[in-house]
């Protein structure tokens, strides 16, 4: 009996291999399961090669795991156009079309799986519903009934997405399901591959994406602006977005260009609305000088990134986690933007309503980074609890401080009253260049640095949101790990099986990245004697931004690879072995 | 004055109040123009522009990028913004598209506007929020000490052309005009009451509306180019006839920018479309009422 299935199929586009998995995934929901989707395809608009990665679990799935308990191969050619992205190992069973004409003891791998199975896939969906199209629903037939997933709920998605079109396509589909089923049913697996009954009597669950969760998540923040311009990994925020903020009272510019995209934020924020823009790296680069615009007016903004890799156009459908120096680093002059990042999914919808609360809070932007996995992948996740937040409106001059209205008074917490247009009292010069108290251009060194004191000084309280940062395992461990992002949920399976074997380890996942808490760092330090840091970059740029400002243990390592190479548990599991033999034999 | 607004956190003024004056939107700042300056002349036409119009300045949105004209928000005592180079338009449209109730001018030099944020001047136009465009034109850059700008000539020897500029100017005006801006001025401070009724005319349009100020710079600008010479020869619109509904004529009128100096209203569209932000509200009132009866 599984407990864990990684499912990973590839093909041509035309195949439908990531319209199967959407399929499955819908299915899998229905029957109480948990699961993450994640689809990957080469940088093609239509065709070229498409895979899809499935992991379904009974309890939340952290991540999208490693190595596949099921490699679903329509065509060689594509599936190893995938490499790492869909590794096969000596326990994985492997279901290929057998039109490919190669023999089961010749395929094209380095390993020898566990099980290999040639199945006329082509041929079943011909027989079956008289076209190639119908392949797919083959394989969810032979999924199904060799795993035993979600058999009567896949066949009620199917008749709910193909009713629409017609008695015989619909019919036609059911036949390819029912081929597969039966060609599974006839030609059973060698052991016991069934899946684990799912949990009974589990509520109704969501299946989204982090984009999704993000938009929704800045219009229940109260979002009533974004401005922003397609781009890929995060030009969903948008397009969901544009549904539904006029509902809300809001409105939404598709810009001309990045850069007039967060120059409308910055004006809708001046209006006094709270106003977001999302973007991926080269957008985050373009916006940079606009973003220090709204840090010397002090003006709240959220800028969404979803990274992908880079530099320039990079791998512009693939994740990375390779912003995070250009998000910290990226303005001029002397400032500090607070860096957020969600770790999940689920997390996303937290993290947006956090960004807007910080914004709004402390009269800054604020870049949230998410990942192309954490923005596209499908993930079923348990309704957001909306109770659980609270929402932070900025801070508005009374009535008394509009009688000579100071914009930008010094004030202990470094936050000055802001008022907005149509306010009587509080007009004001808003600008970029350097002001005095009232706003009014002042080139002198000693206001200069009153102002930078007082814009650097009032994100100090960040630091102490400890909040924000998720620790777990054994608080007295000599060796830790730290990781972020979407990797944050490898790291943490990772440590929470090695803890399982009697390991001792503890992991830190900050989700404010900056600016940089050094207590939390130092406190997370103090017992640890090797520490390794877990990120997709090449760099590994939080293991360098963390030694700019913390004394880090007496090893301090970084296990790191770019965008579109997996990191999987294991691959952490493995160093946390090493780290604890290592502690243990000094 | 008698008004009346919504969701902009505006008061309704119930009982008209003593009329305006220039100096309710006079600020105390002094501005750091050179004198002479011909940016004085527009801000004063500002001043009486929005006295005729009546919205109180806390109801009135001043954007602007950089440039020595970019410093003009300050000096009035509206919600100013002087943000960055070239990016003062979509700022206003950010501001106007969030709060529709608000008056917004966006200003700046031809440097701002039709070099650095040259692109966005389009999509005003074509996106037609109901914004005043004052461009003060000067030919030349200022606050950087004299390089060439978009609409210097070519030939002209500045610190950043020795030999001469090798390139064609811009020409404000036709580009606006074909990119459909529904109302196209052109004024000279050396007129005052003609520039000051014109930016009235600009911001009473209900649509985008573009002021071209032909606003000598007089320490690196040409000298024959200054506020005694404009009044010997500028050439009024209205005097000569031109019928401003006529868009091909004021299209034809355009093409002699840089040759002869045109004031007036080149083109005022008759049947002004919807504007953008009316339509924001329009489509918030039709898809409001269904959530609320969603529940």
């Amino acid at each position: 009996m599984l407990n864990d299935l990684i499912i990973g199929m590839a093909g041509s586009g035309g195949d439908g291999i990531v319209s199967a998995g959407e399929s499955l995934i819908s299915a899998l929901a229905q029957d109480g399961y948990y699961a993450i989707l994640t689809k990957s395809f080469g940088s093609q608009i239509r065709g070229g090669e498409s895979s899809c990665r499935l992991r379904v679990a009974s309890t939340p799935v952290l991540n999208p795991g490693g190595t596949l308990t099921v490699a679903v191969v329509l065509n060689w050619e594509d599936f190893l156009r995938f490499g790492g992205e869909l590794p096969v190992g000596p326990g994985t069973v492997v279901i290929y079309e057998q039109k490919t004409k190669v023999a089961p003891d010749a395929i094209p791998l380095a390993v020898k799986p566990a099980i290999v199975r040639a199945v006329p896939m082509a041929e079943l969906a011909m027989k079956s519903a008289g076209t190639l199209q119908a392949k797919n629903n083959v394989v969810l037939g032979l999924l199904a009934g060799w795993f035993g997933l979600a058999r009567q709920s896949i066949l009620e998605g199917l008749r709910k997405k193909f009713a629409k079109k017609g008695a015989e396509i619909l019919q036609g589909n059911e036949r390819a399901y029912a081929a597969g089923l039966d060609y599974a049913d006839k030609n059973p697996l060698e052991g016991d591959w069934h899946f684990n009954p799912p949990q009974a009597g589990v509520g109704k669950r969501l299946i989204t994406d982090g984009n999704e969760l993000c938009a929704s998540a800045a219009l229940f923040a109260g979002c009533k602006f974004f401005g922003g311009y397609p781009i890929t990994p995060a030009t969903e925020i948008m397009q969901h977005l544009q549904r539904d903020i006029w509902k809300h009272g809001g409105s939404l510019l598709q810009a001309e260009d990045e850069i007039a995209g967060i120059a409308a934020v910055v004006g809708a924020s001046f209006a006094g609305r709270k106003a977001m823009t999302a973007t991926s790296g080269p957008g985050l680069s373009l916006k940079s000088e606009v973003m220090g615009l709204a840090s010397l007016a002090e003006l709240p903004l959220v800028c969404v990134n979803v990274q992908r890799g880079g530099p320039s156009t990079g791998l512009p459908t693939k994740s990375e986690q390779a912003d995070l120096f250009a998000a910290a680093f990226s303005a001029h002059g002397d400032t500090v933007r607070p860096i957020l990042a969600p770790i999940s999914v689920e997390d996303m919808f937290g993290i947006t309503v956090e960004a807007f609360n910080i914004a709004e809070q402390y009269q800054t932007p604020v870049i949230v980074l998410s990942d192309q996995e954490i923005a596209q992948r499908k993930d079923i996740v348990d309704p957001v609890d909306r109770s659980r937040f609270k929402l932070v409106e900025r801070l508005e001059p009374t009535a008394a401080e509009m009688v000579d209205y100071t914009r930008f008074r010094l004030t202990e917490s470094g936050i000055s009253p802001l008022s907005h247009p149509g306010m009587k009292g509080g007009s004001y010069l808003a600008a970029g260049i350097e002001h005095n108290e009232h706003g009014d251009p002042c080139s002198s060194g000693e206001m200069h640095e009153q102002m930078n004191n007082k814009r650097l000084n009032k994100l100090n309280p960040l630091k102490q949101r400890r909040d924000l940062f998720l620790l777990e395992g054994d608080p007295t461990a000599e060796v830790g790990v730290i990781s972020w992002g979407s990797i944050a949920g490898v790291a943490l399976e990772a440590v929470r099986t090695a803890r399982a074997q009697g390991l001792s380890v503890k992991l830190l996942i900050p989700k404010l990245l900056y600016p940089v808490a050094e207590e939390v760092y130092q406190d997370f330090f103090k017992s640890l004697r090797r520490c390794l840091v877990v990120e997709q970059s090449h760099q590994g740029q939080l293991h360098r931004i963390i030694r700019m400002w913390v004394n880090t243990p007496a090893e301090f390592t970084s296990l790191a690879k770019s965008g579109a190479n997996p990191i999987t548990p294991d691959d952490v599991l493995r160093r946390i072995s090493a780290m604890t033999r290592a502690t243990a034999s000094a | 004055m008698i008004t009346s607004t919504t969701d902009c956190g505006c008061e309704s003024t119930l009982v008209a109040p003593a009329p305006l004056t220039t100096k309710d939107f006079r600020s105390d700042l002094k501005p750091i123009w050179c004198p002479g300056c011909g940016d004085y002349g527009v801000v004063t036409a500002l001043y009486r522009a929005l006295v005729a119009i009546g919205r109180p300045s806390h109801e009135i949105a001043f954007i602007s990028g950089i440039g020595c004209s970019s410093r003009i928000p300050g000096y009035t005592t509206a919600y100013g913004f002087n943000t960055v180079h070239g990016r003062a338009l979509p700022v206003a449209q950010g501001i106007k598209m969030a709060n529709p109730d608000l008056l917004v001018l966006v200003a700046g030099g031809d440097g701002d506007g039709f070099s650095i944020g040259g692109g966005h001047v389009p999509h005003a136009i074509r996106r037609n929020l109901d914004l005043t465009y004052i461009v003060m034109d000067n030919h030349i850059y200022g606050l950087t000490k004299g390089q060439l700008s978009p609409t210097t000539p070519r030939g002209a020897k500045t610190s950043s052309s020795t030999y001469g500029s090798m390139e064609d100017p811009v020409n404000p005006l036709l580009y606006v005009l074909s990119y459909g801006a529904g109302f196209v001025a052109q004024g000279v401070p050396a007129d005052m009451d003609g520039l000051a009724k014109m930016i009235e005319e600009a911001i009473r349009y209900p649509g985008f509306a573009f002021v071209n100020v032909q606003s000598p710079c007089i320490t690196f600008g040409d000298p024959d180019d200054q506020l005694k010479i404009q009044k010997t020869k500028m050439r009024k619109l209205a005097a000569e006839g031109h019928d401003p509904s006529n868009w091909l004529r004021a299209m034809e009128l355009a093409q002699d920018y840089g040759k002869e100096l045109y004031t007036g209203v080149f083109y005022r569209n008759p049947n002004p479309p919807p504007t953008y932000d009316s339509q924001i509200r329009e489509r918030q009132a039709t898809l409001r009422p269904k959530v609320a009866a969603a529940g």
